[in-house]
Parts: structure tokens; C-alpha cells; sequence
């Protein structure tokens, strides 16, 4: 499974590209959502965007917004960030996030979610 | 820290936990014990393993008991643990018995932290729209102290709610307290409360359950004992009720006639009414 991280911070997406090559999935990554908005129209075979909230340029609710309405991509998005309030996760979901991830987070949340959206595409 | 802790010291707190809860530890493992004695010591301000024996031996008291049984039980869980029994359970078998009798008797029987209760409930709420909870008299127990302090808390960490929970269901199911941890509603915990009970040394109520969750426990448990809470828990099920086991796990080993079944591919163990065997 190859999977698109969305994230402003090198840190971050280097330790979540880390954890996915542990669990045997390859990754790419856009520094904000106007990146990732770039990537996936030059490559949208992605199996699952890993989406920041707080970015330049383009934020995590910004690029759902847009592609909410312009339909850029049917690649499940889970949201990865610090913002943990119920509205967020709300908002998040309501705008087409398949799920959300706080942080801190471990390994074992990444596979948790993922597992979980693989047994929802299994029945639908 | 480097530290001597001798035979006979491991060889008390091993009888001392097997007795208490029918938890093992083989010599070969005693190395297991060691992290323990070493909390305990701390707990109890001792110096040294030999006044934390001491102390057991000597002033042996309720507390100590309830912290080395906290020490040595493993209250790993998480929310809808292996999905597929959950969907089983609350879409198909509580259902139907709601409406053939009215009511459902269910009990988890190694509750732990509550997750396994909790994901019933949200279960039950979800696929059966308007679902009325109070028809399904949930009894939980677990021996843990500590494990029934926080499910009975109805308190988890942000770390707790993203194992095996949908976001969807957190933001509906929970209220996110200032301390950021996520408490589930009291509108659907009103009924709950969760219970001591020991599966070795207590007993159960005789005929009683029409579904047992019983997960991931009797693992822990040597054969003669396994035969023996199994026999127990027959016991304590209805005609028609349903036994739920951790993926895995079976009656091998014990002489208990059980009948397995699949329901919506989860794999569950019915004490099938005899009257009911003879006719079909
Ligand atoms: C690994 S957890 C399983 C929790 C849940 N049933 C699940 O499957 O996710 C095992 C639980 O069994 C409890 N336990 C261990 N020995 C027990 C005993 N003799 N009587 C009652 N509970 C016991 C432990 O305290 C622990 O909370
Ligand atoms: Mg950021």
C-alpha cells in the first residue's frame, strides 16, 4: 500500500514514513495541501492520505474543503494532527475525512485505523 | 539495580498469585516476577525483597492482595477486539433475543477496562436505531481493582479511544473532559456498573445468562482450572445462550459440550436446548 503523508513538518513526516516502512507500506509527501493538491493530480493511486491540520498555504480542513467540492480524489483520508477538540474531529468527518488520528499517537493507532477502513472498503 | 531476590521468595509470590487467581508462573518464569517484586517494594516502601516477604508473611492485609492481583493480571483491551462478534452480537443474537423474551441477561466476564462492554453498547445503538438499553441487563466484572476503578470511571485516554474505535463513534459516544481525556455519556453508562469477581474462587449465578463474553482470559488459566471455570460458566448459562471465547481460544481441554456455531462469521459456543435437539 503506498500512502500520501500531508505534513508541514519534516519531523513528523519523517517519523510517520518510518512507521509505515515498518509496517511494509511505502510513502510519498506533500508539505501542505497545495502540494498535495499538485501530487494527486499528477498521481492519484494513492491507497490513503495522511492529512496535518495546521499548515501554510493550504491547512488539512482547507484541502478537504477543496476537495469536498471538487472532487480531486476518492483516496480515503485520515487526519493527523494535535487539534483533538469534537469539533474538529466533526468538521473533519463532515468534509469527507474517513478518520482521524491525535497526536501523540504509536504505531499501533496508525494500523488500528488502517485495519479498519480496510474492513469497511471489504464490505462496501 | 541489581538485586537477589531468592527461591523461596519467588516461590511464595508464585503460590500466592496462582492461589489467588490461577495465574502461572512456572519457574522458568520467575523472571517475570521480578519487575513486580521490584513495584511492590516501591509500593510498600521496602528496601529490599526480603522485607517486602517479610511484610506479606507477617501483615498480610487486603490491600496487598489487591495490588500484587493488579501486578500480575494483564489488562490489555481495546474497542470492537476482533469486530466480527460485536456485529454478531448486537446486530443478530441480542436482537433476537430482545424479542423473543423481552430481555437479554449478558455478562462480561473479564471486563477489564471496559472496552468490551462499551463497544456492545455503541454496537447495540448503532444497528438497531432507538434501541432501548435497559432491556439488555449487562452484568461486567473483573478481579483487577485497578482495571474496574478506570471502567467504572468511564474514562480514557486519547491513546485508549483510537484503538479500534471510529472517530465517528468517539464524537458521538464521548465528551471530551478538560483534561482531554474522553469520558463515554452517562445517558448510555447509567446502567452500567462493573463488579468484583474472581473466576476461580467466586461463584456464578446458575442458569442465568443468555450471553457470556468471556475473552481472552482463561488463557492464563492451567487445564484442571480451565475445566473447571468452563464448567462453571455452563452452568451459568441459559438454554439457547451463547458463549463468546477470544479468537482462538476453545473448549480443547475440557469436557464441556458446548456446540459450536457460526453467527455472521463470528464463532460462538450455544448450549443447545436438548428438547429442541431431540425434535430437529
Ligand atoms: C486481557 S484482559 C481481556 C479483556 C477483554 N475481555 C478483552 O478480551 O479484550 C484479561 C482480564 O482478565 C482479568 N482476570 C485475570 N484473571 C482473572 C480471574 N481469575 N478472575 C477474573 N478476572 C480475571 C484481568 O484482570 C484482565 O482484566
Ligand atoms: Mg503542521
Amino acid at each position: 500500500m503506498k500512502f500520501l503523508i500531508v505534513d508541514d513538518s519534516n519531523a513528523i513526516a519523517l517519523m510517520v514514513s518510518e512507521m509505515l516502512k515498518e509496517m511494509g507500506y511505502t510513502s510519498d509527501r506533500a508539505v501542505d495541501g497545495n502540494d498535495a493538491v499538485k501530487k494527486l493530480e499528477a498521481d492519484n493511486s494513492f491507497d490513503f492520505i495522511l492529512l496535518d491540520w495546521n499548515m501554510p498555504n493550504m491547512s488539512g480542513i482547507e484541502f478537504l474543503k477543496y476537495n469536498y467540492e471538487n472532487h480531486l480524489t476518492e483516496t480515503p483520508i485520515i487526519m493527523m494532527t494535535t487539534e483533538n477538540k469534537p469539533e474538529n474531529i466533526r468538521e473533519a468527518l463532515m468534509f469527507g475525512a474517513s478518520e482521524y488520528i491525535m497526536k501523540p499517537f504509536t504505531k499501533d493507532i496508525i494500523e488500528s485505523k488502517i485495519s479498519m477502513l480496510n474492513q469497511f472498503k471489504k464490505v462496501a | 539495580m541489581s538485586m537477589e531476590i531468592k527461591k523461596e521468595i519467588y516461590d511464595f509470590f508464585a503460590k500466592f498469585v496462582y492461589d489467588k487467581t490461577g495465574i502461572f508462573y512456572p519457574e522458568k518464569d520467575y523472571y517475570r516476577l521480578d519487575s513486580r517484586i521490584t513495584t511492590l517494594m516501591g509500593h510498600f516502601q521496602c528496601e529490599t525483597p526480603d522485607e517486602l516477604f517479610n511484610l506479606y508473611v507477617t501483615k498480610r492485609n487486603k490491600d496487598m492482595e489487591v495490588v500484587l492481583i493488579d501486578l500480575c493480571t494483564n489488562n490489555e483491551t481495546y474497542f470492537f477486539r476482533d469486530n466480527k462478534p460485536f456485529d454478531a452480537l448486537t446486530k443478530t443474537i441480542i436482537p433476537q433475543k430482545v424479542a423473543q423474551n423481552g430481555y437479554v441477561n449478558l455478562w462480561s466476564a473479564a471486563s477489564s477496562t471496559g472496552q468490551e462492554v462499551l463497544s456492545i453498547v455503541m454496537g447495540l445503538l448503532e444497528n438497531n436505531p432507538g434501541f432501548d438499553l435497559s432491556k439488555v441487563k449487562i452484568t461486567a466484572t473483573d478481579i483487577s481493582q485497578r482495571a474496574l476503578k478506570k471502567a467504572n470511571s468511564f474514562t480514557y485516554s486519547s491513546l485508549d479511544v483510537q484503538r479500534g474505535l471510529p472517530a465517528m463513534l468517539l464524537v458521538k459516544y464521548f465528551d471530551q473532559l478538560p483534561d482531554g481525556q474522553w469520558q463515554f455519556k452517562s445517558e448510555f453508562s447509567k446502567h452500567l456498573r462493573y463488579e468484583t469477581l474472581n473466576l476461580l474462587t467466586d461463584n456464578f449465578k446458575p442458569n442465568f445468562y443468555d450471553v457470556i463474553c468471556c475473552r481472552n482470559v482463561l488463557i492464563y488459566q492451567n487445564k484442571e482450572n480451565k475445566q473447571m471455570i468452563m464448567q462453571k460458566l455452563f452452568d451459568s448459562i441459559r438454554s439457547d445462550g451463547f458463549l463468546l471465547m477470544g479468537s482462538g481460544e476453545s473448549l480443547i481441554g475440557t469436557d464441556i459440550t458446548l456446540t459450536q456455531s457460526s453467527v455472521d462469521g463470528a464463532m460462538f459456543f450455544v448450549k443447545e436446548n436438548q428438547t429442541w435437539k431431540k425434535a430437529a
